[in-house]
C-alpha cells in the first residue's frame, strides 16, 4: 500500500527538493551585522550629541574595518549598503545611489590592497590611501556631473572627505587590530 | 529609547500605504529620472509641490517631514551659494571681485539645481515613510534580489535599531570609565572611539554568532524554491498608479527630446 | 538591631540626595521627589522591579543622566557642576554587561584605561592598578585578553577597571547576572573586604538572596519612588509592599512566613537563623 502523500499537490517533497545554493548562514548573520553597524555607527556619529556634531562620519572607519577584517566583499556590500541606508535614513537619501558606488568602491580597494602580504601596515596604509581616492573622487565627479550642484559645493566637500579618510582609515585600521587581538575567533573568519 | 533613531515609516491607512511596495519602489525611480529631464526652474518647482502633495497625502505629520528637511535645506542652501561663485558665465554681471564674477543666470542656475536637489532628497520619503522595512525588502526580492541577499538585508534593518542602542550604552560605560569623547587630539580622540566601537564590534559580532546557529535551526537553505506566508499581488488600483507615473515620465520625456521643448 | 560595622572615622555623608526627579526625554517619569543618604563604609542595595527607576537613579550618582530637577551631592559638591569624568573619581559604576566596558588586549591595560584618563600620574596609576588586581584577584590572569575569559571573569574585570580609580563609592549594576553560586559567592567577598576598608558599596539588583546575605540597607523603589527603606530583615517582613514593587523575599523569608503558625518570627534573611527557630520551636512534627 502506498503512503499517503502529505505534500500539496504539484509540489516536490522535500526531500526531492534541491538544497538553495544560498551563502552560508554565517556569511549572512555576519554580512547583514557588519551593514547594520555600518549603518548605526554612521547614525550615531550625526547625532546632535555626538562630539563629532555630524561634521564627521566615523562610518567611515567602520567601511575600512568590514574591509581589513574580513575581506574586499564584506567591505564593498557592507560599506556600501550601510553607508546608503544611513544616508536616507539621515534625510540625505539623494546620496544613497553616489555613497553606494563610493564606499563600496572604497571597501573594495581597502581590502584588496589592505590584506595584501598578510595586512602589513604599508599594506594597510595604501589600501586606505587608495580606497579613500576612490571615494573621494566617485563623490566629486558623482555630485558635479550626476547630481549637478556645481564646481563650488563639490569642491566644498573634498577637503572634509580628506579628513574623513584619514580620520577614518586611523580608527578603522586600529579597530581590526584591536578586535583581531581581543576577539581571536574573529581571525578564522 | 530608540538610541535616538528614527524609523522612518509611519504606519497609517493611506491610498499610499496600501499601494504595492513594487509600485513605491518603481515610483521613487521614475520621479527621480524626471527630475533630471525637467530644467526648467517652473517645472521643477511644480515636481517638488507634487512629492509634498503625495507626503501630505501619506499624513506624513508636519514634524516628520521637517526632519527629513533639516539636512536637505542646508545641502541646498550650500549649493545656491556657492553655485555662482564658480559660474561666472552669462549677463548680467552683478558683482565682479577680482576673479571671482556673479552673474544673474548663475543664481538661477544655482536655484534651479537646488530645486532638483531637493526634489532628489524628498522623493524618498513617499517610499520610506508608507512602507514598513519587511514589504520593502520583500517587494526588493520579488523585484529580483536574491532571497539570500534579501535576508541579509532584512537583518541588517531589523539590528540597525539595536546597535544605535548598544552604542548609546557602550559611550555611557566607558564614560563612567573617565573616557571624555571629545578630548584630545586626533591620534587621542581616535584610541577614544576604538574604546567605543571595539565592545560594540565585538558584542555585534556575537549576536552574528547566535543569529548564524538560529539560522541554521530554522533550515535556512533547505531549498530553492521557499515559500511566503503572504504573497505580494498587484489589485488594480496599484497597475493604475503605475499607468500615472509611466505616463508621468513618458510625456515631459518625449515632448523634451522629440518635440524639442523646453521644460 | 545590628551592630554598625562603619568606624567612626569613616563616618559623614558621602552622596546626599534631595528631590530628585527625572523625565525622559520622551516624557517618561522615571524618578519621583527621591531624596536619599548614603553614607561613608555604607553597604546598600537597590531594590525594585524593571522599570522601577533603580538604574536610573544610580545614572544620576555619577552624571550620566543629569537630574530634570532636584539636586545631587557627591562629597558635598554639586554633581550637575562636574563632568562625568570628575565624578568617577567618587562614584565607580560597574555596568551590568561587562562586555560594554572590555576593549584591550590585556587585563592589565583594560585595568589601566580608567585612571590613565582621569590624568594620574604613572606611579600612581601603577599603584591603583595593583590594588585593584588584588581586590578581584586577577593576579594570574594581568597579561591574558579580557575577552577570552569565562563571564564571571570579565565581570571581575570590569569591576576592578572600577576600582582602580580609586573611587569613593562602588555602584554595582546587577552584578549576579550569569554567575553561578560559586562566582557569586566569590565576587561578594572580596566586595565585602573593599566594604571592610571602608568603600562606600551600592548594589542595583532585584537578586534578593543577594540583598539578604550581603546588604545592611535595603532601599526598595517602585515607580520612581522610595517605598522602603530599612535593613534587609525589615524590608523582607513585609510582603504586601514587596508584592507591590514585583519583588520576591528569599526563599527563607517566605519559608518563615508559612511557619509563622508554628511560633518562626516573621524576620529571618538566612538559612542558619531560621534552622536556629526551627530546633528553638521544639522541631517541625
Amino acid at each position: 500500500m502506498a503512503e499517503p502523500s502529505i505534500e500539496p499537490e504539484g509540489r516536490p517533497a522535500l526531500a526531492q527538493s534541491k538544497p538553495a545554493k544560498f551563502v552560508s548562514p554565517k556569511v549572512v548573520a555576519v554580512y547583514g551585522v557588519l551593514t547594520a553597524l555600518t549603518a548605526a555607527v554612521t547614525y550615531a556619529s550625526y547625532t546632535p550629541f555626538s562630539p563629532t556634531k555630524g561634521y564627521f562620519n566615523l562610518g567611515e572607519s567602520m567601511v575600512f574595518f568590514s574591509a581589513l577584517a574580513f575581506g574586499w566583499r564584506a567591505g564593498m556590500i557592507c560599506g556600501g549598503i550601510g553607508s546608503a541606508a544611513a544616508d536616507i535614513l539621515l534625510g540625505s537619501g539623494i546620496y544613497a545611489p553616489i555613497t553606494l558606488v563610493a564606499k563600496g568602491a572604497e571597501g573594495y580597494v581597502a581590502g584588496v590592497i589592505g590584506r595584501l602580504r598578510g595586512g602589513q601596515l604599508w599594506a594597510v596604509v595604501a589600501g586606505i590611501a587608495v580606497g579613500g581616492l576612490c571615494m573621494i573622487t566617485t563623490y566629486f565627479v558623482g555630485e558635479l556631473l550626476v547630481l549637478n550642484v556645481g564646481l563650488g559645493k563639490a569642491l566644498a566637500e573634498v577637503p572634509i572627505n580628506v579628513a574623513q579618510v584619514v580620520l577614518g582609515g586611523t580608527i578603522g585600521a586600529l579597530l581590526s587590530y584591536y578586535v583581531k587581538r581581543s576577539y581571536p575567533s574573529l581571525a578564522a573568519a | 529609547m530608540t538610541g535616538g533613531f528614527v524609523d522612518l515609516f509611519t504606519p497609517a491607512d493611506t491610498f499610499l500605504h496600501r499601494l504595492d511596495p513594487r509600485v513605491k519602489i518603481i515610483a521613487v525611480l521614475l520621479l527621480s529620472v524626471l527630475a533630471f529631464i525637467l530644467s526648467n526652474l517652473d517645472s521643477l518647482l511644480l515636481l517638488l509641490g507634487f512629492i509634498f502633495l503625495l507626503l501630505f497625502l501619506a499624513r506624513a505629520t508636519l514634524s516628520r517631514t521637517l526632519f527629513a528637511l533639516k539636512f536637505v535645506v542646508r545641502f541646498m542652501v550650500l549649493i545656491v551659494v556657492l553655485w555662482p561663485l564658480f559660474d561666472p558665465s552669462g549677463t548680467p554681471v552683478l558683482a565682479e571681485l577680482g576673479p571671482v564674477k556673479i552673474t544673474e543666470p548663475a543664481i538661477w542656475r544655482g536655484v534651479t539645481s537646488a530645486v532638483r536637489v531637493g526634489c532628489l532628497a524628498t522623493v524618498w520619503y513617499i517610499l520610506m515613510f508608507t512602507t514598513s522595512q519587511r514589504d520593502l525588502v520583500r517587494a526588493l526580492v520579488k523585484l529580483g534580489l536574491r532571497f539570500d541577499y534579501g535576508l541579509t538585508l532584512a537583518i541588517s534593518l531589523r539590528f540597525l535599531p539595536t546597535f544605535g542602542v548598544l552604542i548609546e550604552s557602550i559611550k555611557d560605560a566607558q564614560r563612567a570609565r573617565g573616557l571624555e569623547l571629545s578630548k584630545g587630539g586626533l591620534v587621542r580622540r581616535s584610541k577614544n572611539y576604538v574604546a567605543v566601537l571595539v565592545p560594540t564590534i565585538v558584542s555585534a559580532l556575537r549576536t552574528a554568532d547566535t543569529l548564524s546557529l538560529a539560522l541554521q535551526s530554522r533550515a535556512y537553505g533547505a531549498r530553492a524554491d521557499r515559500t511566503y506566508l503572504r504573497e505580494l499581488s498587484m489589485r488594480p488600483a496599484d497597475y493604475v498608479a503605475l499607468t500615472v507615473l509611466v505616463a508621468l515620465l513618458v510625456l515631459p520625456a518625449v515632448a523634451k527630446f522629440l518635440l524639442h521643448v523646453q521644460i | 538591631m545590628i551592630p554598625s560595622i562603619v568606624s567612626p572615622l569613616h563616618e559623614g555623608k558621602v552622596i546626599t540626595i534631595r528631590n530628585l526627579k527625572y523625565v525622559y526625554e520622551g516624557g517618561v517619569t522615571a524618578l519621583v521627589e527621591v531624596s536619599l543618604d548614603f553614607k561613608r563604609g555604607e553597604y546598600a542595595a537597590i531594590v525594585g522591579g524593571n522599570g522601577s527607576g533603580k538604574t536610573t537613579l544610580a545614572k544620576t550618582l555619577n552624571g550620566l543622566l543629569r537630574p530634570t530637577s532636584g539636586q545631587v551631592l557627591i562629597e558635598e559638591r554639586d554633581a550637575s557642576q562636574m563632568t562625568v569624568a570628575e565624578l568617577a573619581k567618587t562614584v565607580g559604576y560597574a555596568f551590568q554587561n561587562p562586555d560594554h566596558q572590555l576593549f584591550c588586549s590585556s587585563v592589565e591595560e583594560e585595568i589601566r584605561f580608567g585612571p590613565q584618563n582621569l590624568g594620574y600620574p604613572e606611579d600612581e596609576v601603577r599603584k591603583n592598578v595593583d590594588r585593584a588586581v588584588e581586590a578581584m584577584a586577577l593576579g594570574k590572569l594581568r597579561a591574558v585578553a579580557p575577552l577570552s575569559l569565562r563571564l564571571g571573569e570579565r565581570r571581575r574585570v570590569s569591576i576592578a577597571s572600577v576600582i582602580a580609580m580609586n573611587p569613593e563609592v562602588l555602584i554595582l549594576d546587577e552584578p549576579s547576572t550569569g554567575l553561578d553560586n560559586e562566582e557569586t559567592e566569590e565576587l561578594m567577598a572580596k566586595l565585602k573586604v573593599l566594604n571592610d576598608e571602608g568603600k562606600t558599596i551600592i548594589l542595583i539588583t532585584h537578586d534578593m538572596r543577594l540583598v539578604a546575605d550581603h546588604a545592611k540597607r535595603v532601599i526598595v523603589l517602585s515607580q520612581g519612588r522610595v517605598l522602603l527603606d530599612s535593613d534587609p530583615r525589615g524590608a523582607f517582613s513585609d510582603l504586601d509592599l514587596l508584592r507591590q514593587s514585583n519583588l520576591q523575599p528569599p526563599a527563607v523569608t517566605q519559608l518563615a512566613h508559612r511557619l509563622v503558625e508554628r511560633g518562626i518570627p516573621k524576620d529571618i534573611i538566612s538559612p542558619q537563623e531560621l534552622v536556629f527557630q526551627v530546633l528553638r520551636a521544639g522541631g517541625i512534627k
